[in-house]
C-alpha cells in the first residue's frame, strides 16, 4: 500500500476534483451547490403544484414527480447529454448539461419534501389565517411556508447529502468531479485502492458532517413543537 | 394503474413531438459561438491523454491546435477558442451527431461502415491491431486467443473484429482504454487488443513498462481519420487543407518527432511507406 | 445536422435482443443485491436498537461507513481495489465467473443494506417498548423476542419506506454499467454505439425502467393495504437517505 500517489496528486484531486479550480470542467462543489439551490427553488414550485386545486397544475406536477422518481439518474444524465444538444441545435458545455440534469432530477425529490412539509403544518393554521382575512396566497407566504420550512429542514439536509453523493455520477459524462479526478490519476498510476479510499474518506467527511448537522437541527426543533 | 398509463402516454407524446432545431453547418456554428469543440481521449497516450502534470496533451490535440484551429480562425475572420471534451469509442459518434462536439480528434479508425454515419478527414496515421499481454504469457497473436479472455473498448473496430473472427474468445468490452488496461493488469483478462501504436503508448507510460509485451502481427488495418458530421463539405475542406498544409510544410513531421521520435514520449519510427502515403495525400493546390 | 428518427432500430438487428438481455441482467443483479441488502438491513437495523452497546456501535459503524460514500465510488472500490487483495486462486475463479457482476452485487447490496438498516431501525423504534417488555416477561430471551415478535411486526410497518428503498436499489443498479455489467442502461449505450440512434435507445430504456418501477410500486401498495396493522401505520419516512 503506497499512499505517495495520493500525496503527489492531492492538489489535483482537491482543487480540480472537489472545488473545480483547474484546467478541466469540473468540481464536485461547483456542481452540488448550485444544484441544491436551483433544485430546491424548482422543488418549491413542484411541491406546491402537487397541492394545487386546479387539475391543470396538479396533474403535470404529479406526473413530473412520478416520472423522475421512476427512472435512474444515470438515464436522465444521458438524456440531457445526448438529446438536449440535438433539440437546441448546438453544443452545450458539460457543466450546463450536468447542472440541468441534476436540478431537474433532484427537484422532483425536493418537491416531495416540500409537499410533506406543507402537509405537516396543522390545518388549523390555514383555517385561522383565512379567518383573519388573509388570501390563499398570503396564507401560504406568511403562515404556511415559514412553518413548513422549519419542519422540512432535516429532510432537506438529508436530500442535500444525497445530491452531493449523486454528483459523482457526473463523472460518467466526463465532468471532472472528485470521482473523475481520481479516475484520471488512477488511469495513469494504477493505484485504485489508495485513490478510491482517499476520495471515499472525503465524501464520508462531508456526508457525515452534514448528517450530524441534520440530527443537531432535528433535536433543536423537537424541543419546540409547532 | 391509471396513473401509470397517463404517465406513459404523456412521455410518449412528449418524446414523439420533439422537433429538431434547424440544420446549420459546422462553420456557421463555430462562427456564431466562437468556440471549436473537439472530442478527444483522456487515456490514450500519446495521442490524447492527461500527463503527470495533469495537463491534457497529445499528438492529435497538437495537430488540431497547430494546423486546423488557425485555419478555422483565418477562414471565419475571428479568433476561435478551442474546447476539448472527453470522448470514447462508445460515445464519439453520438457526441458528434448531437452537436456536442464538432470534430473527433483522437484515435478513430476510418471504416466504410462508419462512413455511413460520419465523414472522415484525410488519414493522419496508419497502424494495425495487435495484442498487449503480460510478458511471458502463451498468447502470441490472433491465432492463439480462442477461449481466452480478451479486453477491448466498447464500440471499437478491434472489438468488432474479435467478435466476428474469433467467436470462441471471451470478449469483455470496457468503456475506455484505462479501464481495459486495468483489467489486464489485474488479470481479469489475458490480453488487451487495440491498435499497435496505442498499445506502445500504454506500455511506455505504464508504471513498469518491461512487464508488458506487444504480440502478434497486425490483424487489421487501422487508418486514423478525424471524424465530423456528414454533408458538411466546407468544414471538411478546412480540416483537410489544414492537415495537408501540415504535412507539406513539415509541421506534421515535427510533431511526429516530438511525440514518436527517439526522444519522444513513445518511440515509434515512421515507416517509409507510411510517410510516402501521407505525402501522397497532399493534392496540388 | 438534422437527426433522422428511425424507431425500427429497436427491433431490427441486435437491439431488441440487447434490451432484453439488459433487462434480465438488471433484474438478476437487483434481486441478488436485494437479498444481500435486506438481510444485512434487518440484522443491523435490529442490532442498532438493542441495549448491548458494543454490538450497537458495530452496527452503527457499518451503516455510517457505507451509506455516506457514493455508490459509484463503492463500485470502483469493490471491482478494482479489492480483487488484487484476494488470494490468487479466488481471483482467477472470480474473473472467469463474471467478476464485474459480483462486484456490482456486493457494492449494491452492502450500500443498500446500510440504507435498509435505517428503515428497519425506524420501524422497530416506532413499536411501543411495552410490547418488547411484555414479550420478555413471558420468558422469551431477547433474541427470541426480536425474532418472533418485534421483527415480524416491524416488517409489516415498514412496507412503504422499504418499497421506496427497493426501487432505489433497482434504479441504482444502473451505476454498475461503469464497471462493465451489461445491464439495461449499458445496453441502451450499446445500441447507441452501434446504430447512433441515441434518442430511440434512450426512450426504450426509460420506458422499461418506468414500467418496472411503477409496476413494483403499485404491487407493493396493494400488499401494504393487505398487511397493514390497524392503528399502527408508521409516519411516512422523510428522513432516510
Amino acid at each position: 500500500m503506497d499512499f505517495a500517489v495520493v500525496i503527489n496528486n492531492v492538489g489535483f484531486l482537491i482543487f480540480q476534483g472537489f472545488l473545480g479550480l483547474g484546467n478541466f470542467t469540473g468540481g464536485t462543489l461547483r456542481l452540488a451547490v448550485p444544484a441544491i439551490i436551483f433544485g430546491f427553488i424548482l422543488g418549491i414550485f413542484i411541491g406546491m403544484g402537487r397541492l394545487a386545486r386546479s387539475r391543470w397544475i396538479y396533474l403535470p406536477a404529479t406526473l413530473y414527480v412520478e416520472f423522475f422518481r421512476g427512472v435512474p439518474l444515470v438515464m436522465v444524465i444521458f438524456w440531457f447529454w445526448f438529446i438536449i444538444p440535438v433539440v437546441v441545435g448546438k453544443s452545450l458545455p458539460e457543466y450546463s448539461v450536468a447542472l440541468a440534469a441534476f436540478v431537474i432530477f433532484e427537484a422532483a425529490y425536493f418537491g416531495e419534501i416540500v409537499r410533506a412539509g406543507i402537509q405537516s403544518v396543522p390545518r388549523g393554521q390555514a383555517e385561522a389565517a383565512t379567518a383573519t382575512g388573509l388570501t390563499r396566497a398570503q396564507t401560504m407566504r406568511h403562515v404556511i411556508l415559514p412553518q413548513a420550512l422549519r419542519n422540512m429542514i432535516p429532510s432537506l439536509v438529508t436530500q442535500c447529502i444525497v445530491l452531493l453523493k449523486d454528483t459523482s455520477l457526473a463523472s460518467i459524462i466526463g465532468y471532472v468531479d472528485l470521482t473523475k479526478a481520481a479516475q484520471i490519476v488512477n488511469n495513469r498510476e494504477i493505484r485504485p485502492f489508495e485513490l478510491y479510499l482517499f476520495i471515499a474518506v472525503i465524501y464520508w467527511l462531508c456526508s457525515y458532517g452534514m448528517s450530524r448537522y441534520a440530527r443537531h437541527i432535528e433535536r433543536r426543533l423537537a424541543v419546540n413543537p409547532a | 394503474m391509471k396513473r401509470l398509463l397517463l404517465l406513459l402516454a404523456t412521455f410518449i407524446s412528449v418524446a414523439g413531438s420533439i422537433t429538431v432545431a434547424r440544420a446549420e453547418t459546422t462553420l456557421e456554428k463555430i462562427s456564431q459561438t466562437g468556440i471549436f469543440t473537439i472530442g478527444t481521449r483522456t487515456g490514450s497516450p500519446p495521442f490524447a491523454y492527461v500527463n503527470k502534470n495533469n495537463e491534457w496533451v497529445g499528438f492529435s490535440i497538437d495537430l488540431v491546435e497547430t494546423s486546423i484551429l488557425p485555419l478555422i480562425s483565418k477562414k471565419l475572420n475571428k479568433q476561435i477558442k478551442l474546447e476539448k471534451k472527453e470522448s470514447a469509442p462508445n460515445t464519439r459518434i453520438p457526441l458528434l451527431t448531437s452537436n456536442a462536439v464538432d470534430l473527433i480528434a483522437e484515435t478513430m479508425t476510418d471504416t466504410q461502415s462508419r462512413r455511413e454515419q460520419v465523414d472522415f478527414s484525410l488519414t493522419f496515421f496508419a497502424t494495425g491491431a495487435q495484442f498487449l499481454v503480460k510478458r511471458g504469457t502463451p498468447i502470441k497473436g490472433i491465432q492463439t486467443i480462442a477461449g481466452k479472455r480478451i479486453a477491448a473498448q466498447q464500440g471499437s473496430t478491434n472489438a468488432k473484429i474479435i467478435r466476428e473472427r474469433v467467436p470462441t474468445a471471451k470478449l469483455l468490452e470496457f468503456p475506455d482504454q484505462p479501464a481495459a488496461f486495468q483489467a489486464l493488469a489485474q488479470g481479469q483478462v489475458q490480453a488487451y487488443t487495440n491498435d499497435g501504436i496505442q498499445l506502445a503508448g500504454l506500455k511506455a507510460k505504464a508504471p513498469k513498462p518491461d512487464e508488458w509485451a506487444i504480440v502478434g502481427e497486425f490483424f487489421s488495418y487501422e487508418p486514423y481519420g478525424m471524424a465530423m458530421r456528414k454533408n458538411d463539405s466546407d468544414f471538411r475542406q478546412v480540416v483537410n487543407v489544414g492537415l495537408m498544409e501540415a504535412i507539406e510544410s513539415g509541421k506534421y513531421f515535427e510533431l511526429y518527432e516530438k511525440w514518436f521520435g527517439p526522444k519522444g514520449e513513445v518511440p515509434y519510427p515512421l515507416a517509409p511507406e507510411t510517410k510516402r502515403f501521407l505525402q501522397m495525400q497532399v493534392v496540388p493546390k | 445536422m438534422t437527426y433522422n428518427f428511425d424507431w425500427s432500430v429497436l427491433w431490427r438487428g441486435q437491439s431488441g435482443l440487447w434490451l432484453l438481455q439488459g433487462l434480465v441482467t438488471t433484474i438478476e443483479i437487483s434481486v441478488v443485491a436485494w437479498v444481500v441488502a435486506f438481510t444485512l438491513g434487518i440484522f443491523s437495523g435490529a442490532v442498532r436498537t438493542v441495549s448491548i452497546t458494543p454490538l450497537r456501535w458495530l452496527a452503527s459503524f457499518y451503516v455510517e461507513f457505507f451509506r455516506n460514500v457514493p455508490l459509484l465510488v463503492w463500485m470502483f472500490f469493490w471491482y478494482f481495489a479489492v480483487p488484487p487483495l484476494l488470494p490468487q486462486p479466488l481471483q482467477d475463479w472470480l474473473f472467469d465467473h463474471g467478476a464485474e457482476f459480483w462486484a456490482g452485487v456486493v457494492a449494491l447490496g452492502v450500500y443498500h443494506g446500510a440504507r435498509f438498516s435505517e428503515v428497519m431501525r425506524s420501524g422497530i423504534q416506532s413499536i411501543p417498548k411495552t410490547l418488547f417488555e411484555a414479550a420478555v416477561s413471558t420468558g422469551l430471551t431477547m433474541a427470541q423476542a426480536y425474532r418472533l415478535i418485534i421483527i415480524p411486526i416491524a416488517l409489516r410497518l415498514i412496507i412503504p419506506p422499504a418499497t421506496n428503498e427497493s426501487l432505489n436499489l433497482i434504479k441504482n443498479s444502473s451505476v454498475a454499467l461503469t464497471i462493465g455489467v451489461a445491464e439495461l442502461t449499458f445496453q441502451t449505450r450499446q445500441i447507441e454505439t452501434y446504430t447512433a440512434k441515441a434518442f430511440e435507445a434512450l426512450t426504450a430504456g426509460t420506458l422499461i425502467y418506468l414500467v418496472l418501477c411503477l409496476a413494483i410500486a403499485t404491487t407493493m401498495s396493494q400488499l401494504e393495504k393487505r398487511f397493514a396493522i390497524p392503528g399502527m401505520i408508521t409516519k411516512r419516512q422523510t428522513g432516510e437517505f
